[in-house]
């Protein structure tokens, strides 16, 4: 009999094969954001001392800024999650590098960084603008009215009016994903902030969502080439909705759980069409969930660029 | 008969196509080849003259005649007569006495194909694109075998230049080569050079002349760079499309590879032909085989986080020939700031197209003749499609003096006439970025979608001058990428220099009389 103690045998090298190996989520190979070492920067003249692997935001919040530095898509990055810094709503001033956006740019010694100048204000504040341009807002029958970070922000900015309006043309809307008993999907109100494929890639690492298509046509999409996510290979763990900012990605029993008690006010009668909402016919209440077959967009050697069909507009 | 090397022959016949014309090319060579065996024959890349093209370029010792576009009939001529000793001058474009074993084209003084200086594109036109002994031979030492000896000389000459990067496709942009050099250098692990020749900007036609006319040059220059950093990996990144530049770039790649022994390996790989795909981030990622192609977000930029997280140097061909002429240590020229010279096609009327290389203290204009614009121009834009409106071609060919008059650097001159439409034509350029963006960040993305809109709504009597100047200000500022930061540039020259266009398109008239609906 072996005397050797129990851990002697234990394994806690990592897997030889690396869990993400099939993971396609159709986003770029970002670096590590935040700083390689300690600095000293000062915000609205401020000192604040940052530790390695910070970013300007965390400097920004660890003082009461001048400026509301709103950073909407940034989620805690501790989490694997972010910085994607999309929505450059982060955006801040400094004196060497003129406009950056906070959430991903490292604080660097001696840096001088402001919040509330001009070039900085106007910047959040049209950015927010364009997000909102491209959003639908109908707060009223959205599930997460009152705890949307989209509202939340646009609130704290004095947005009265968006400059570019919103999405309310009936004709532009997308039908809702209605197919999965779990999970809805409305991406008529997705700011693209990749949370929700981070969460399902790099935390879950599942593989379900990526990104998809290009231009005003990039769209959250299914790493098995599904169009509903009923069709998807999803375990409806729910991370993706826990992350979202907005409405686009909603629990079935929360979808109408801030909605007006009016009769026929309900956030499917807000939405143009509906995908596949009759899920009680289906053999089972669960997706296919893991397949065996391969998904479609593994990354390939050299032959990969022969369609671009998905990815033009 | 063919040769492979055809500095010094005598008589030979050049025959210089790119890929516009390269079939007319093959059968002008075809007959040359037929008609007479005493003349060395050889098939050159352009000499970046297009619509001279296919050019004949005739040599009997020291004297060279031109000839743009013979018939097969003319071709057999002009073989005939060189095989009985002659150059022959009839219907010639040019002809011009030289030095017999000069290494570079041998130009005259005026006209299209006298237009700029030929430093960088000394060879194009005149040496076997792929013809490593001739090279060699030209060269005397190559950059590469040189980097081998003394690296740290190499990186020496680089790092204490002030050489600036050529094109939206070099990471370092319009700023210091050094500093890229610099800091690819210092950071640990294996660093890779990938030279970016994916430019699919409609006009911009300077890399793939390199490519096609001079791969030797850029390839070598490449190598020597990847040894002087201690890289692992040389990537050559062409576009799908470019068939002539990518096959010439591979011989010329397998050719030093068999000449030199560094056992760094270079790798071909192809990219998308769409515009957005030559911005230096979204290079590396068609480099890594991503399936969809966005931008990578900085800092840090691929100096440190390359290919496969690993420091990259990324420059264009341009850069890469500006830094073989560093190398060269052949003297200064062109602005003290911006030192060397600065490739630039020039486009009228979308029908002539040429591209000349200008010193950087020489001004646009100076590229002109190679055009020979003759119904006049109002206007230009400068810069590829996302360059910059200006009535005056008087500024210097340097960064410096293009970025002082708001224009572009990547190197396009497109003139535009007296029937161009500039709200119409920073219209097309929005649509453009609002088509073909990667979709990543919001200023570029919903930017674009609201620019176009917003200059929908001058047509509808509602020019907001204070909006849109603020929209392309914030999109400048903000966006991820070159590409976002760019788009602007139409819209924003188009407002600065031509506002009474906008004004007159508000009121219901279009000053050229082609935006007038019905």
């Amino acid at each position: 009999m072996s005397t050797d103690p129990i851990w002697e045998r234990s394994r806690n090298d990592e897997p030889d094969v690396p869990l993400a190996e099939n993971i396609a989520p159709g986003t770029a190979n970002d670096p590590d954001a935040g700083a390689t070492e300690s600095a000293t920067v000062t915000v609205d003249g401020q000192r604040v001392e940052t530790e390695t692997g910070a970013t300007l935001l965390d400097a920004c919040q660890a003082v009461e800024t001048r400026g509301d530095v709103l950073a909407l898509c940034s989620y805690d990055d501790s989490q694997k999650i972010g910085p994607r810094s999309e929505c450059r709503t982060c955006v801040v001033e400094t004196e060497r590098h003129g406009v950056v956006p906070s959430c991903s740019f490292p604080p660097r010694d001696g840096m001088t960084v402001y919040t509330d100048t001009e070039r900085a204000s106007e910047a959040r504040d049209v950015n927010l603008d364009l997000l909102l341009s491209n959003h639908n807002l109908l707060c009223t029958t959205c599930g997460k009215n009152g705890r949307c970070e989209l509202q939340d922000v646009s609130i704290e900015n004095d947005v009265i009016e968006p400059r570019y309006g919103v999405m309310h043309d009936r004709s532009e809307l997308e039908p809702l994903d209605d197919s999965s008993p779990f999970i809805q999907i409305d991406r008529n109100k997705c700011i693209l902030c990749n949370r929700c494929v981070e969460a399902c890639n790099d935390v879950q690492v599942e593989g379900v969502l990526r990104m998809e298509g290009s231009a005003e046509d990039t769209r959250i999409g299914f790493q098995n080439g599904a169009e509903t996510m009923m069709e998807s290979t999803c375990v409806s763990c729910g991370h993706c909705a826990t992350v979202c900012p907005t409405g686009a990605l909603l629990e079935q029993g929360l979808v109408d759980a801030t909605t007006l008690p009016v009769p026929g006010f309900t956030h499917k009668n807000s939405a143009e069409g509906i995908v596949d909402g009759e899920y009680d016919h289906q053999p089972t209440q669960r997706t296919p969930m893991k397949s065996e077959l391969e998904t479609q967009n593994e990354p390939r050697v050299n032959e990969r660029f022969t369609t671009t069909g998905d990815d033009r507009s | 008969m063919v040769d492979e090397r055809i500095i010094g022959e005598t008589p030979a016949v050049r025959v210089a196509t790119g890929s516009e014309n390269h079939h007319d090319g093959r059968e002008l060579l075809h007959e040359a080849n037929e008609s007479e065996t005493s003349v060395t024959t050889a098939e050159v890349g352009s000499v970046g003259h297009i619509d001279l093209e296919p050019l004949v370029v005739a040599t009997v010792e020291g004297k060279t005649a031109f000839f743009s576009r013979p018939s097969t009939e003319r071709m057999e001529t002009i073989t005939r007569t060189l095989g009985e000793g002659t150059v022959p001058t009839d219907g010639a474009v040019a002809v011009v006495e030289h030095d017999p074993e000069t290494a570079r084209l041998p130009t005259p003084e005026t006209g299209p194909l006298g237009t700029g200086v030929r430093r960088v594109l000394g060879g194009c036109g005149w040496l076997a694109p792929t013809s490593i002994e001739e090279y060699t031979d030209v060269r005397g030492e190559r950059f590469t075998d040189r980097a081998e000896d003394d690296p740290e000389s190499v990186r020496t000459h680089v790092m204490t230049s002030d050489l600036r990067g050529r094109g939206r496709g070099d990471a370092s942009g319009d700023a210091s080569v050094a500093a890229e050099w610099t800091t690819v250098y210092e950071t640990a692990d294996d660093p890779v050079v990938v030279v970016n020749g994916n430019e699919p900007d409609e006009h911009a036609d300077s890399d793939r002349l390199l490519l096609e006319s001079a791969p030797l040059l850029v390839v070598d220059v490449a190598l020597a760079s990847a040894v002087a950093l201690g890289a692992t990996d040389v990537v050559i990144y062409t576009n799908e499309t470019e068939q002539i530049a990518r096959e010439r770039t591979r011989k010329a790649a397998a050719a030093l590879d068999d000449v030199t022994d560094t056992e760094i390996p270079i790798r071909i790989i192809t990219g998308p032909d769409e515009y957005k795909a030559g911005e230096p981030t979204m290079a590396l990622e068609a480099i890594e085989g991503n399936h969809r192609i966005e931008a990578r977000r900085r800092p840090p930029g691929p100096n440190e986080h390359g290919v496969d997280g690993r420091p990259t140097l990324v420059h264009t061909p341009r850069t890469f020939a500006q830094l073989g002429q560093i190398l060269n240590g052949t003297g200064p020229v062109g602005a003290s700031a911006d030192p060397g010279t600065r490739l630039v096609t020039v486009v009228n009327d979308d029908t002539t197209a040429a591209t000349v290389e200008l010193s950087t203290d020489a001004t646009l204009e100076a590229a002109l003749s190679a055009v020979e614009p003759d119904s006049g121009w109002s206007g230009a834009c400068v810069g590829g499609v996302f360059g910059g409106l200006t009535r005056s071609l008087d500024v210097p060919a340097s960064a410096s003096g293009l970025r002082s008059a708001r224009l572009g650097t990547n190197g396009v001159v497109e003139l535009l006439d007296k029937s161009t439409c500039m709200v119409a034509l920073a219209g097309e350029r929005a649509t453009f970025a609002k088509e073909m963006n990667c979709g990543r960040c919001v200023p570029c993305r919903e930017g674009s979608k609201q620019l176009v809109d917003l200059l929908h709504r001058v047509y509808d009597g509602e020019y907001k001058d204070g909006r849109l100047r603020e929209l392309v200000r914030i999109m400048r500022t903000t966006s991820l990428c070159g590409f976002g930061r760019d788009a602007a540039r139409p819209v924003t020259t188009a407002i600065e220099e031509f506002e009474t266009e906008f004004t007159a398109h508000a009121k219901g008239h279009c000053p050229t009389g082609i935006c007038n609906r019905s």
